[in-house]
C-alpha cells in the first residue's frame, strides 16, 4: 500500500519539522542548555524502565481519546468533547470501585456506560436539532466537569464524603478522591507482574486493553457493514440516506461509542490507583490531546496507537526539561506538528509526486488525477462547489 | 474600427489529461447575436471562462476592437465591458436584489454604500428594457426567471455591452424563453453585443446571426445562420446524423406495478405544495415519462415516490404494499431502483472507492456480508464484473477513488448498480444529464432493455428529445400538477410545450396566465 | 450577610454582568466577521491568549511608567489594548495562512492553534519573569476608580454601578460594536465580506478578491479577540494564567445563538454573562432575603450541603445555553459557504 506510506511518511515529516520548531525555541530562550536539554527530551522515553513504563501508562488513556476522535471523524463528526467524556467516565470508575466495591472490570464497564452517555447527548442533539456538535461538547465538557466536582463534594455515607480520602483515612486533603490502594484495592487495574517487570508502579494491563480496543476499532471500521455506514455517513450524509442508511441514528451511535472510548480512557487511567481525580477548574488536557493523536493519526485506529506513544513518549520527555524549560515546550512542539499536519493533503500531494501510484488496472483512462478538474466537465468544477452544499 | 468587437484567436487551454480548448477561434461582431453551439463537454463554458478571465489559456490571444487584452480576472473583462449571466446563477440568496446587483461595483462615498444611487439607477435600467424585479425582495424568495433578470440588470447595470448568456433557456417556460429572445433582439439594436452559449438548435435558429461550432474542444467552423440548416448544424456538432430514435420491441404490457394516488408535497421554500395531488400509474412493460421545465415539482415528487422526504397527502403502492410511509431501504427491498438526479450529492459516496460505491444499494445483502462482516472478496468480484460489463473506465479499476473518475463514467456506475439490482421499478431522473451523445445511447438502451423485460420505468426527464424518443407514454407536470398525458406517436413538441408552460391543461380550463410569472 | 444592601448587589450583579459580557461580544463579533467571510475560526480561544498575554505584558512594561505619573493610566491601557488586539491579529495570520492560502482543514488549523497558544504563553512568561512565575499580575491601575476622574468613593448605588468593574475596554466595545455594525451593513466593505461568506463564487464572478476578503475578516477576528483576551483577564481579577478558561469557545457559542448577527450577538452576550454573574452570587443572594431563598436555596433541599452550591452555580449558564442552542436550532443560519475553501 503505497498510499498508507504516504501517509505515513507525512506524519513523519510533520513530526520532524515540529521538533526541529522546538529545538529553535529552546535555542532561543536558552541556548546554553538547549541541546544537552533536547538530547534529555528525546531519550528520556527509554533511559530506564521506569520511565519507559510512565511512556505506557500515559499513552494508555491517549490512546483511548485519541481513538474517540478518529472514530467521530470517521463519522464526519469532530468529537471535541473527549475531555468531558473522559471526566465523567473517570469520576463513575472511580465511584464504582469507591462506593460500591466493585471489583476493577465492573468499574471499567461503569466508565464505558458514563462516557456512551456524555457522548449520546451532543450526538442527539446533533441528529434531531442539527445543533454543531462542536459546540454542543464544548457545553458537555464544562457541564461534565463541574457536575463531577459537584458529585464529588456531595455524595455522603454516615455523615462523611464517602468519595474523599477523609471517609477513609484520617487525611487534610479534601480536593482530591480517595486513593484506591486503601478504598478498594479490588478496583485497581490487575499489574499481572509488570510493575515487577518494569520496576515501576505504573505498569499495569491497561495499555493492552488499549491496544486491543483499538484493533477492535480498526476491525469494525474496515471490515463491517456497520463501519461501512458510518464512513459512508462521514464522507456524504445524502448519499447514505439514499442508499437506505438510517443516517440519524449512525450519528448518534458515532458519538455513543465516541463517548464510550474517551470515557474508558478515563477508566483506565485512574483505575491504575497512582493519580487520584483532584478537583478541577479547567478542563483536563487528556480529551484535548486526543485531538492531537487523532489528527496525526489521520483518523486510523491503528496509527492513534502509535501516534498516543510519540506523544506520551515526548511528553514523558518534557519532564526533565523540567525547571530549565517550562515543559509546555512540548505543548508547543506538538501544536506546531498538528498544524503542520493540517495542510496534510499538501504534503501528501508533494509526496505522490515523488512516489508514483501504482497503476494496476488496464483500462486506465488518460491519467486521472485525484483533486484536478473533473475531465469530462472542466469549466464547471469551479460552479459544483456550490452544488455541493 | 475593427469589424470585430471580440475575438479569440486560437485558444488553447489544457486541463490534466484533457485539452478542454484546442486552438479555437471565435469572432463577434459588434451588434450580432453569435451562438456558440456545442454537446455537453464540447468545451464552450472552459472558452467563456477564458474570455471572462476566469481561465488563462495556455495559448492564443484575445482582442477588443483589434486590439490585443489580457484578461486576468472578472474585473478586466468588467472593464472591456464584457458581462456575463452563468448557467448557474452567481447570486448570494440571502441578499437583496438590489444588493446582488451592485456587488463588486457598489455606488459609495469613502466607502460607505450609496443605495439611493443605485437604487434609482436600478430601477431606470428596469423599466427601460422591461426587466421586471423588486429591489427589495431576497434572491431565495423570488422565481428563477426574475433571478435571471437579476443577473441580465448585473450587466446592464455595469454598462457592459458585450454580453455573454450561457445556457440562459434550461430554467425557462418557453413564454420566458420568447421574452428573453425578445430582450436579446432589443440590446442588439442598441448596438450590444450577444454570446449566447446553447445546445438547442431552435434557439439558434430563431434568433442568432450566425454560430460557431464546438466539438470535443475543436473548433468545428462559423456558420451564417441565414445559410444554414438545423441538420446541417446538427451534424457539425455531433459529428454525424443524430438518431433520436430508439429501437423498441412491440410492448407487452403487464400487472401495475406503481400507484401513486393523490401524491401531495409540502414545498421547502414556500409555503406552497411543490407537488399537488399527483396521481398515475406506471405498469410491467412500459416506461412512463414525467417531463416538463425544470423546478416544477419532479426533483420533490421523486424525492416523495423514493423516500428522501415525506409527503403530507396521498398513497403510494408498489406491487400491491403500501409503501407511502415505507423506509427507503424496504423501498429498496421490494425492487425500487433510483438513478439520482444529483449524481454528487445522492448518487455517490465521492470519497469511497469505486468498488465500495458500487455495493452501496446491496452490502448488506448476504452475498456481500456475513454477521456483519463484508466479504471483500465477493465485493471485488463483483465490482470486476460490472466494470467489464458496462465499460466503466477508470485509474485503477475496482479502487480507484470515486471523485477522481470522469462524469461520465461515475454516471455509468450509478446506471450499471441500479439497474443490476434487477428493479421491478425503475426510478430514473435525468440518467443522461451530462453525458455525450454516445453514452446517452447506452441509456436510453439499458432503460428499453428494462422495458422490453417486462419491468416497470418512470424516466423523469428535461430534454424533449428524450422525451420524444424513449417513453410508450407521457405525463407533463407543471408547477407541481400532472396537467397532461400524451403518446409519444400522437404527439409534438409544440403540444407538450404548452403544456409545460401552463398555458393548456387536459383535466381544467387554463385562464391564459402568460405573463402572469413574468 | 443580611444585611447585605440590596441595591447595591443588584448594581454590582449589573456591573459585573457588563464586564463580563465584554469579552464575549468582542470575541463572538470577532468569531462573526471571520465566519461571515468564510472561514470558521475555532482558534478564538488561542487568539484570546495570545492577546491576553502580550497585553498584560504590555501593562507590566508599561507599569514603570505610569506609577510615576509618566504615562497617564488610562493611556497605558489604550496602548495595551490595542498592543493586544494587533498581537490577536498577527496570531490569527497562521490561522489565515493555513486555511485560506493552503486551504487546509480550518479544524484542525484552528484546534492547533488553540493548543499553541497557551502553551507558548507559559513559554513567554517563564522567560519574562523567571522560572515557574506563571502568573502576570495586571496593575491596580487599570480599572477605572473614582480616583482616576478625581471624584471620593462612596459605597452606594450609582458608585457601584459605575465604579466597581468598570474598564477602558468596555468603552472601546462600546465603540468597536458600533463601528463593526456600521462596517458589516453601511459598506462595500461589509457587502463585499458577506458575499464571501455565501457564495464566494458569486463574489469571485465580479471580481471580488475572495482571497483578500477572508484575510481581512480572520484578521478582524483576530483583532477584536486580542482585546477580548485582555478585557477576559481585567474581568477575571486574578491576573493572568496563561487561560481564558474557555471564553473562546463560550464566545463560538455565543456567537451561534446570536445567528451569526451583530445586535443578536449583543443580546446573547449580555444574558451568558448575566447567567454567569447569577451563578456566581447564586450564595450572597440566598442570603438576601426569602425571594431569592426561593430562587436560589434549592440546591441545598435536594442535598448539595451548605456551601457546596459553588460547585452547582457555575454549570448554570452552560446548561441554560445548551437548551438555548437546542430550541433556538430552527432559525439557526450559518453563512453557506463556511467551512469550504
Amino acid at each position: 500500500m503505497k498510499k498508507g506510506l504516504i501517509s505515513v511518511l507525512s506524519s513523519v515529516i510533520s513530526i520532524l519539522v515540529g521538533l526541529l520548531f522546538g529545538l529553535l525555541l529552546l535555542i532561543i530562550v536558552n541556548p546554553a542548555q538547549a541541546f544537552p536539554k533536547f538530547g534529555e527530551m528525546l531519550t528520556a522515553g527509554v533511559s530506564s524502565a521506569p520511565k519507559f513504563a510512565k511512556v505506557l501508562y500515559q499513552a494508555a488513556p491517549l490512546i483511548m481519546t485519541g481513538l474517540s476522535v478518529a472514530f467521530a471523524f470517521k463519522t464526519g463528526l469532530f468529537n471535541i468533547g473527549a475531555s468531558g467524556q473522559y471526566t465523567v467516565g473517570a469520576f463513575c470508575a472511580l465511584a464504582c470501585g469507591i462506593i460500591f466495591q466493585m471489583p476493577w472490570w465492573v468499574c471499567l464497564l461503569a466508565s464505558v456506560v458514563a462516557g456512551a452517555v456524555w457522548g449520546f447527548f451532543p450526538g442527539l442533539f446533533k441528529s434531531l436539532f442539527n445543533v454543531n456538535e462542536v459546540i454542543t461538547s464544548i457545553m458537555f465538557n464544562w457541564i461534565g466537569m463541574m457536575a463531577v466536582n459537584l458529585l464529588c463534594m456531595n455524595l455522603l455515607k454516615g455523615g462523611l464524603n464517602i468519595m474523599l480520602p477523609t471517609a477513609w483515612v484520617s487525611s487534610p486533603i479534601k480536593d482530591r478522591t480517595a486513593a484506591l490502594s486503601y478504598a478498594n484495592p479490588n478496583a485497581m487495574i490487575p499489574k499481572m507482574g509488570l510493575d515487577k517487570l518494569f520496576n515501576s508502579n505504573f505498569m499495569n494491563i491497561s495499555i493492552f486493553i488499549a491496544i486491543i480496543v483499538a484493533v477492535i476499532m480498526w476491525v469494525i471500521l474496515n471490515r463491517t457493514t456497520f463501519g461501512y455506514e458510518l464512513k459512508a455517513c462521514g464522507f456524504n450524509k445524502n448519499a447514505s440516506i439514499y442508499a437506505g442508511i438510517n443516517a440519524k441514528r449512525n450519528i448518534v451511535l458515532s458519538m455513543v461509542i465516541a463517548g464510550a472510548l474517551a470515557g474508558l480512557g478515563g477508566g483506565i487511567y485512574y483505575l491504575a490507583g497512582t493519580a487520584e481525580y483532584t478537583i478541577q477548574k479547567v478542563l483536563l488536557s487528556m480529551g484535548f490531546n486526543g485531538i492531537s493523536v487523532a489528527l496525526l493519526a489521520t483518523s486510523n485506529p491503528i496509527g492513534t496507537i502509535f501516534s498516543a506513544l510519540f506523544i506520551s513518549y515526548i511528553q514523558v520527555g518534557g519532564e526533565s526539561l523540567q525547571p530549565v524549560f517550562a515543559k509546555e515546550m512540548i505543548d508547543i512542539i506538538i501544536a506546531v506538528i498538528i498544524y503542520l499536519s493540517a495542510f496534510a493533503l499538501l504534503t501528501k500531494t508533494i509526496l505522490s509526486k515523488y512516489i508514483r501510484l501504482d497503476k494496476s488496472n488496464v483500462n486506465a483512462e488518460p491519467a486521472p488525477v485525484v483533486a484536478a478538474p473533473k475531465p469530462a466537465e472542466p469549466a464547471k468544477s469551479a460552479e459544483s462547489e456550490g452544488e455541493q452544499a | 474600427m475593427s469589424e470585430y468587437v471580440i475575438e479569440m484567436l486560437n485558444i488553447t487551454k489544457e486541463f490534466p489529461g484533457i485539452k478542454a480548448n484546442d486552438n479555437i477561434t471565435l469572432q463577434l461582431k459588434h451588434g450580432e447575436v453569435h451562438a456558440l453551439l456545442g454537446e455537453n463537454g464540447a468545451g464552450k463554458s472552459t472558452l467563456m471562462s477564458v474570455l471572462f478571465g476566469l481561465y488563462q489559456p495556455e495559448a492564443g490571444v484575445i482582442k477588443k476592437d483589434g486590439k490585443e487584452v489580457k484578461i486576468n480576472n472578472p474585473n478586466d473583462a468588467n472593464a472591456l465591458h464584457i458581462g456575463m449571466v452563468h448557467q448557474h446563477f452567481k447570486l448570494v440568496e440571502i441578499f437583496t436584489v438590489l444588493d446582488n446587483i451592485i456587488l463588486g461595483a457598489e455606488p459609495n462615498k469613502l466607502g460607505f454604500l450609496k443605495k439611493a444611487e443605485a437604487r434609482k439607477k436600478v430601477l431606470e435600467l428596469s423599466e427601460k428594457y422591461g426587466l421586471q424585479v423588486d429591489p427589495d425582495a431576497k434572491i431565495e424568495d423570488i422565481s428563477v426567471g426574475m433571478q435571471q433578470r437579476v443577473e441580465i440588470l448585473k450587466m446592464l447595470y455595469r454598462d457592459n455591452d458585450i454580453l455573454i448568456f450561457d445556457e440562459p433557456t434550461a430554467v425557462l417556460t418557453p413564454q420566458e424563453i420568447d421574452e428573453l429572445m425578445e430582450i436579446m433582439r432589443n440590446f442588439t439594436k442598441e448596438g450590444k453585443s450577444i454570446l449566447f452559449i446553447t445546445h438547442k438548435l431552435n434557439e439558434i435558429m430563431a434568433v442568432a446571426d450566425r454560430c460557431t461550432v464546438l466539438r470535443k474542444g475543436k473548433y468545428m467552423g462559423t456558420v451564417n445562420i441565414k445559410d444554414t440548416t438545423k441538420e446541417e448544424l446538427s451534424r457539425m456538432m455531433v459529428g454525424r446524423d443524430v438518431k433520436f430514435e430508439v429501437d423498441k420491441k412491440p410492448q407487452k404490457l403487464g400487472d401495475v406495478v406503481l400507484d401513486v394516488q393523490h401524491v401531495t408535497v409540502p414545498s421547502k421554500l414556500h409555503s406552497n405544495n411543490a407537488v399537488k395531488d399527483v396521481s398515475f400509474q406506471v405498469r410491467a412493460g412500459e416506461i412512463v415519462c414525467l417531463a416538463g421545465i425544470e423546478g416544477n415539482g419532479q426533483t420533490q415528487f421523486v424525492y416523495a415516490l423514493t423516500g428522501l422526504d415525506k409527503m403530507s397527502h396521498g398513497k403510494i403502492t408498489m406491487l400491491g404494499h403500501d409503501i407511502t410511509k415505507a423506509k427507503i431501504r424496504e423501498r429498496s427491498k421490494l425492487g425500487m431502483s433510483h438513478i439520482p438526479e444529483d449524481r454528487h450529492k445522492h448518487g455517490l459516496v465521492l470519497d469511497f472507492s469505486l468498488e465500495q460505491n458500487l455495493v452501496l444499494q446491496r452490502y448488506w445483502q448476504p452475498q456481500f456480508q456475513k454477521y456483519g462482516f463484508i466479504k471483500n472478496k465477493e465485493v471485488r468480484k463483483y465490482a470486476e464484473r460490472l466494470i467489464r460489463e458496462n465499460d466503466i473506465r477508470s485509474g485503477q479499476g475496482p479502487i480507484t477513488v470515486a471523485r477522481s473518475m470522469s462524469g461520465g463514467n461515475q454516471q455509468k456506475a450509478i446506471v450499471a448498480r441500479e439497474i443490476d439490482k434487477n428493479p421491478e421499478l425503475l426510478v430514473a431522473v435525468q440518467p443522461t444529464r451530462g453525458l455525450d451523445v454516445g453514452a446517452i445511447e447506452g441509456v436510453h438502451k439499458q432503460l428499453v432493455a428494462q422495458r422490453d423485460a417486462g419491468k416497470a420505468v418512470l424516466l423523469v426527464s428535461l430534454e424533449l428529445e428524450e422525451v420524444m424518443s424513449v417513453p410508450d407514454r407521457i405525463l407533463v407536470m407543471y408547477e407541481g400538477e400532472i396537467v397532461g398525458e400524451f403518446d409519444p406517436k400522437k404527439t409534438t413538441v409544440q403540444e407538450l410545450g404548452l403544456y409545460m408552460a401552463g398555458a393548456k391543461n387536459m383535466y381544467r380550463d387554463v385562464e391564459q396566465k402568460g405573463g402572469a410569472e413574468a | 450577610m443580611s444585611t447585605l444592601n440590596v441595591g447595591i448587589v443588584i448594581a454590582d450583579i449589573i456591573s459585573s454582568t457588563i464586564v463580563f459580557a465584554v469579552p464575549l461580544l468582542l470575541v463572538a463579533m470577532g468569531g462573526m466577521f471571520s465566519e461571515r467571510s468564510g472561514i470558521i475560526n475555532i482558534a478564538l480561544e488561542g487568539i484570546m491568549i495570545i492577546g491576553a498575554l502580550m497585553g498584560c505584558l504590555m501593562m507590566r512594561w508599561l507599569d514603570p511608567a505610569v506609577t510615576s505619573g509618566q504615562l497617564g493610566s488610562q493611556l497605558g491601557m489604550l496602548i495595551a489594548s490595542l498592543f493586544a488586539g494587533v498581537c490577536g491579529m498577527a496570531f490569527s495570520v497562521l490561522l489565515a495562512f493555513a486555511s485560506i492560502n493552503l486551504k487546509a482543514d480550518q479544524t484542525i488549523g484552528g484546534t492547533a492553534l488553540n493548543m499553541l497558544a497557551p502553551a507558548l504563553a507559559i513559554v513567554l512568561t517563564w522567560v519574562v519573569q523567571g522560572q515557574g512565575q506563571t502568573t502576570i499580575l495586571i496593575p491596580t491601575w487599570s480599572r477605572i476608580t473614582q480616583a482616576t476622574l478625581g471624584f471620593a468613593a462612596k459605597e452606594n448605588f450609582l458608585h457601584t454601578l459605575l465604579f466597581k468593574n468598570m474598564y477602558l475596554t468596555t468603552f472601546m466595545t462600546v465603540i468597536l460594536f458600533a463601528a463593526a455594525v456600521i462596517l458589516m451593513y453601511k459598506t462595500k466593505f461589509g457587502l463585499r465580506l458577506r458575499s464571501c461568506g455565501e457564495h464566494p463564487q458569486a463574489a469571485a464572478s465580479v471580481g471580488i478578491n475572495v482571497f483578500k476578503m477572508r484575510y481581512a475578516g480572520v484578521l478582524i477576528s483576530g483583532f477584536l479577540g486580542g482585546i477580548g483576551g485582555l478585557a477576559f483577564t481585567l474581568a477575571a481579577g486574578s491576573g493572568f494564567q496563561s487561560s481564558v478558561a474557555g471564553y473562546g469557545f463560550l464566545a463560538l457559542a455565543v456567537m451561534i445563538f446570536g445567528n451569526w448577527k451583530p445586535w443578536s450577538i449583543l443580546g446573547a452576550s449580555l444574558f451568558f454573562a448575566l447567567f454567569k454573574v447569577i451563578g456566581a452570587y447564586a450564595t450572597t443572594l440566598q442570603n438576601l432575603g426569602p425571594f431569592f431563598n426561593v430562587l436560589f436555596g434549592w440546591p441545598a433541599k435536594i442535598g448539595i450541603k451548605e456551601g457546596q452550591s459553588t460547585y452547582f452555580w457555575p454549570m448554570l449558564p452552560y446548561i441554560v445555553t445548551m437548551i438555548l442552542l437546542v430550541l433556538t436550532s430552527k432559525k439557526s443560519r450559518a453563512p453557506k459557504a463556511e467551512g469550504r475553501a
